[in-house]
């Protein structure tokens, strides 16, 4: 990557209470590009998007690491200026629009309340914004209430005052979830399409491996509050290094395998943070794992072509890859 | 005879603006002995609905619903009661299926015990036996919801649905609610107990390549109404009505490659409300390829090549 | 999942059981019989010994032993406030399954008389029945159950709705369960927790109202006591025997405190379960 990145997170561990939620997470992402993070629930990934929006439940507390705005620790910012930096250079959106969004004030307010500015005074560029968007007849949405709109046009507004200040970075978390496939397939495609037009730096939080290798550049794939494995998109679905990653891609049905076929399984259940041990957090399900894996933690090391996998037997024998 | 014969059902809800919701505005459908059949579509469809009026949750405002021959349309709270132990449900949410101060034990034999089927050792026995079967120990009949995880959960649900041998088992967005990894372990029992026990599945769900894995017959729903009924592989490799086509190339396939390399077929718009349905084909107002006979005169039902299509133009 | 009680509650929940000890072994450990009078004794000061007794808490106008009096005025209060939570609780709750259950017009009757009972004033609506009726333990203990129901009849709708259309309920159905089943074993363990919070709450009121309405001499009648009454007939004396009205009254404070103290912990502990799936 050529461009310097918009955003980079360095190492970042959270923590409830004693327990470890997040240990050691870093990744970067450059301007234009859709950076997805995956995982099943409870792995930290939406803590992680919390974290680097400043916007952690009370119990939670940052433990280490740095992020990074624009070559600017934004730890170091006070709460009044950090609230200007959201919105301004990091904006978010969530799972549910219709739930995020202010059901007593126009649309169209909200928009320009992303500008910190009067509706009348940038009526103009909401508008414009809304048609970038893609909501039919602007004119009329724009002096609508949330409840007036469907999920999947609550999202376009969602988004519409999410990037209206153009802001370096959007966190997506679970965008297109609470929306029909028919509906997520238009919110993915516009999302990718603002990304690249906008050169926005998109960190997109998901269960779904579909939305992942629709729309994401580069990925991780974490577990337990771990990254496992990250890279390129395209290479990691192509031939998953960790055991995680590849048990989990798996175990998806899809369009292409035997109807009725047996689906990979993974056996046994995530750790809670109270039982993690000194070693890889999936030793006690991967098929792979020996001693080794139990005592130590595997390193997130590189395998070449911008690929980092935390395992020590990233390298399969032949043949048994899935 | 067919486990389940639905012809003409419809359920309308009383609207707020004085229009019934036509949640389901005449479906026909039917399961043979032993068949799966899925049904998909977007939320608002009716799906859900359709699976309700199956079980007897709700009563249909027109038509007929049969189980075994057995009409439940307008039928007695006994004929109910009996069609009941014949055709049992599984619930998306395995978090609220579950009675959170009820042990599980109590909860699977609690279909045994009311019918007065089994008691005491006996019921224990079948209790631990059916928990065995999907994958739990009989020894933690014991415990309550809260100690399970969500997918153990799901597999409880399961066994309280088996606990009466039925004949019909309606699946309404099984794995909906549950973790990527844990999906792959209820389908896959869900699969094999179907294969063990030979019976009809009506397997409601809007994942489509989740439908496909554990279907041999799909019935795609759009705002109330059956557009599209084939068997599994018509279906899915040569879709005949526009929905369908769209809704599959909607589906994001978990590989880069293919999913991007797939062509758009992008539907305007949004789901109309089911109080107020399009004339005419109900699709027709995100119908890519609508003509004016669409806005006007419905479709009727039609077979083309394996499938049956409500379509003017497959 | 364990409850973790603080020190606090812990202090709260010591000092709840000491009233409930005092209460039901009022005979062993009153120094002196609660009737007997002796107007040799009239208005001692507390800590005055006789020859044959210490009286810690002084004597009344009567000469009777204050302390033995107020262990059993706790006996009282926690009596009737026991017993008339139990009949309001048991009203109230079978009132809103019912209306929960059946909806349509007997919900809509139900619902329509606890909206009618609760907007008389509950203290009034007492005092009026008890005028009409005459004084009486049991009485007072029907009218304080039979007008406070409806707080239980709101909150056991409520929660009936809820739970009515949760899953496990169809599935309850779909196993062959009767509604008798559905309501015993299905919905009332369910809908336990938030009826137990407000039985909490009614049962400081309980014990309020029934020191209210024996201090205006409607409650528990002399000579029995009640703080209600010993406050009542220690008025006159406040500025020669302050020990009359202070000493039931510090007790009614600590009480009522100590049960809304616990009754604020026990929603905290009930609320977020609820809240969550």
């Amino acid at each position: 990557m050529s461009d310097a990145p918009a955003l980079v997170v360095e190492n970042l561990s959270l923590a409830i209470g004693p327990a470890g939620l997040v240990d050691g997470v870093g990744f970067q992402v450059a301007p234009g590009e859709v950076m997805a993070i995956v995982g099943e629930s409870g792995c930290g990934k939406s803590v992680t998007a919390q974290a680097i929006m400043r916007l952690l439940p009370d119990a939670i507390r940052q433990t280490g690491g740095r992020i990074l705005l624009g070559g600017r620790d934004i730890s170091a910012i006070p709460e009044r200026a950090m609230r200007a930096v959201r919105g301004q250079l990091m904006s978010m959106i969530f799972q549910e629009p219709q739930a995020a969004l202010d059901p007593l004030t126009t649309v169209g307010s909200q928009i320009a309340e992303a500008l910190r500015q009067p509706l009348g005074r940038v009526r103009g560029e909401v508008l414009r914004m809304l048609r970038d968007v893609g909501i039919s007849d602007p004119e009329r949405r724009i002096d609508q209430h949330p409840f007036e709109l469907s999920g999947g046009m609550c999202q376009r507004i969602m988004i519409a005052s999410a990037l209206i200040s153009r802001p370096a970075v959007l966190i997506a978390d679970e965008p297109t979830t609470a929306l029909d496939v028919t509906i997520q397939a238009q919110i993915l495609d516009l999302l990718r399409r603002l990304a690249i037009e906008r050169q926005t730096a998109v960190v997109l939080i998901t269960h779904d491996m579909g939305v992942v290798a629709d729309i994401a550049d580069r990925m991780a794939v974490m577990y337990a509050g771990r990254i496992a494995e990250a890279g390129p998109t395209a290479e990691i679905f192509a031939a998953p290094r960790h055991p995680y990653t590849a048990l989990l891609l798996a175990s998806i049905p899809r369009l292409s395998d035997v109807p009725k076929s047996k689906l990979a399984v993974i056996e046994g259940r995530v750790p809670n943070p109270s039982e993690f041990g000194p070693g890889c957090r999936f030793a006690s399900r991967c098929p792979r794992a020996d001693a080794r894996c139990a005592a130590e933690t595997p390193p997130l090391r590189p395998l070449g072509a911008g690929r980092l996998t935390a395992c020590f037997h990233a390298e399969p024998p032949h043949g048994t890859q899935p | 005879m067919n486990t389940l014969e639905i012809t003409g059902l419809k359920v309308h809800f009383p609207g707020r603006g004085g229009a019934p919701v036509r949640a389901v505005d005449g479906v026909s459908l039917s399961i043979a002995a032993g068949e799966t059949l899925g049904l998909v579509g977007e939320s608002g469809c009716g799906k859900s609905t359709v699976s309700n009026a199956t079980v007897g949750l709700l009563s249909p405002t027109e038509g007929s619903v049969k189980v075994l021959g057995t009409e439940l349309a307008g039928a007695s709270r006994e004929t109910l009661r009996a069609i009941r132990a014949k055709a049992q449900m599984v619930f998306q949410d395995p978090v609220t299926s579950l009675n959170p101060r009820m042990t599980i034990g109590e909860a699977v034999g609690e279909p045994l015990l009311v019918r007065g089927l089994a008691r005491g050792a006996a019921l224990r026995d079948q209790v631990g036996a059916l928990l065995e079967e999907v994958g739990l120990r009989a020894d933690h009949a014991g415990r309550y919801p809260h100690q399970f995880s969500g997918g153990q959960r799901q597999r409880i649900v399961i066994a309280r649905a088996l606990a009466l041998r039925p004949a019909l088992l309606v699946c309404d967005e099984p794995v909906s609610a549950l973790d990527v990894s844990v999906r792959a372990q209820i389908l896959n029992l869900l699969v094999e107990l179907q294969a063990r026990h030979g019976m009809s599945t009506l397997f409601v769900s809007h994942d489509l390549a989740v439908v496909r894995h554990v279907c041999d017959r799909v019935a795609v729903m759009y705002l109330g109404r059956i557009v599209e009924l084939a068997p599994r592989d018509a279906l899915y490799s040569a879709p005949r009505h526009p929905y369908t086509k769209a809704l599959l190339a909607a589906v994001p396939e978990p590989d880069p490659v293919t999913q991007r390399a797939k062509p758009r077929v992008p539907l305007e718009g949004e789901i109309p409300s089911p109080a107020n349905p399009p004339p005419g084909c109900r699709f027709h107002t995100r119908c890519p390829i609508a003509v004016d006979r669409c806005r006007s005169e419905e479709p009727a039902w039609r077979a083309v090549g394996a499938a049956s299509v409500a379509c003017h133009l497959a | 999942m364990r409850a973790r009680v603080s020190p606090g509650i812990a202090i709260i929940l010591l000092l709840l059981a000491g009233f409930v000890l005092a209460a039901a072994g009022a005979e062993l450990l009153s120094p002196a019989d609660p009737l007997r009078q002796s107007l040799l004794l009239r208005l001692r000061e507390p800590g005055f010994a006789s020859r044959t007794a210490t009286y810690w808490l002084g004597t009344d106008d009567l000469g009777r032993d204050l302390l033995s009096r107020i262990l059993y005025g706790a006996r009282a209060s926690l009596l009737v406030a026991a017993l008339s939570v139990s009949v309001s609780l048991v009203v109230g709750t079978a009132l809103g399954l019912l209306a929960g259950w059946f909806r349509g017009w007997t919900a809509v009757l139900i619902m329509r008389f606890v909206d009618t009972m609760l907007s008389i004033p509950a203290i009034l609506l007492a005092v009026l029945t008890v005028a009409v009726l005459g004084p009486g333990f049991i009485k007072l203990v029907m009218v304080l159950g039979l007008t406070r129901w409806p707080r239980y009849t709101r909150v056991a709708y409520a929660a009936t709705l809820q739970v009515a259309g949760l899953p496990y309920i169809k599935a309850a159905e779909m196993a062959g369960c009767g509604a008798t089943r559905i309501l015993w074993r299905h919905i009332l363990p369910n809908i336990a927790g938030p009826l137990m919070v407000v039985a909490t709450s009614e049962f400081g009121l309980m014990i309020l109202f029934e020191a209210g309405l024996s201090f205006l001499g409607l409650g528990i009648q002399p000579p029995y006591p009640s703080w209600g009454s010993i406050m009542s007939a220690g008025r006159q004396y406040v500025t020669r025997a302050w020990w009359l009205t202070v000493f039931p009254g510090a007790c009614l404070f600590v009480l009522v405190l100590c049960v809304n103290v616990f009754g604020d912990w026990l929603r905290d502990r009930v609320d977020p379960r609820s809240r969550s799936r």
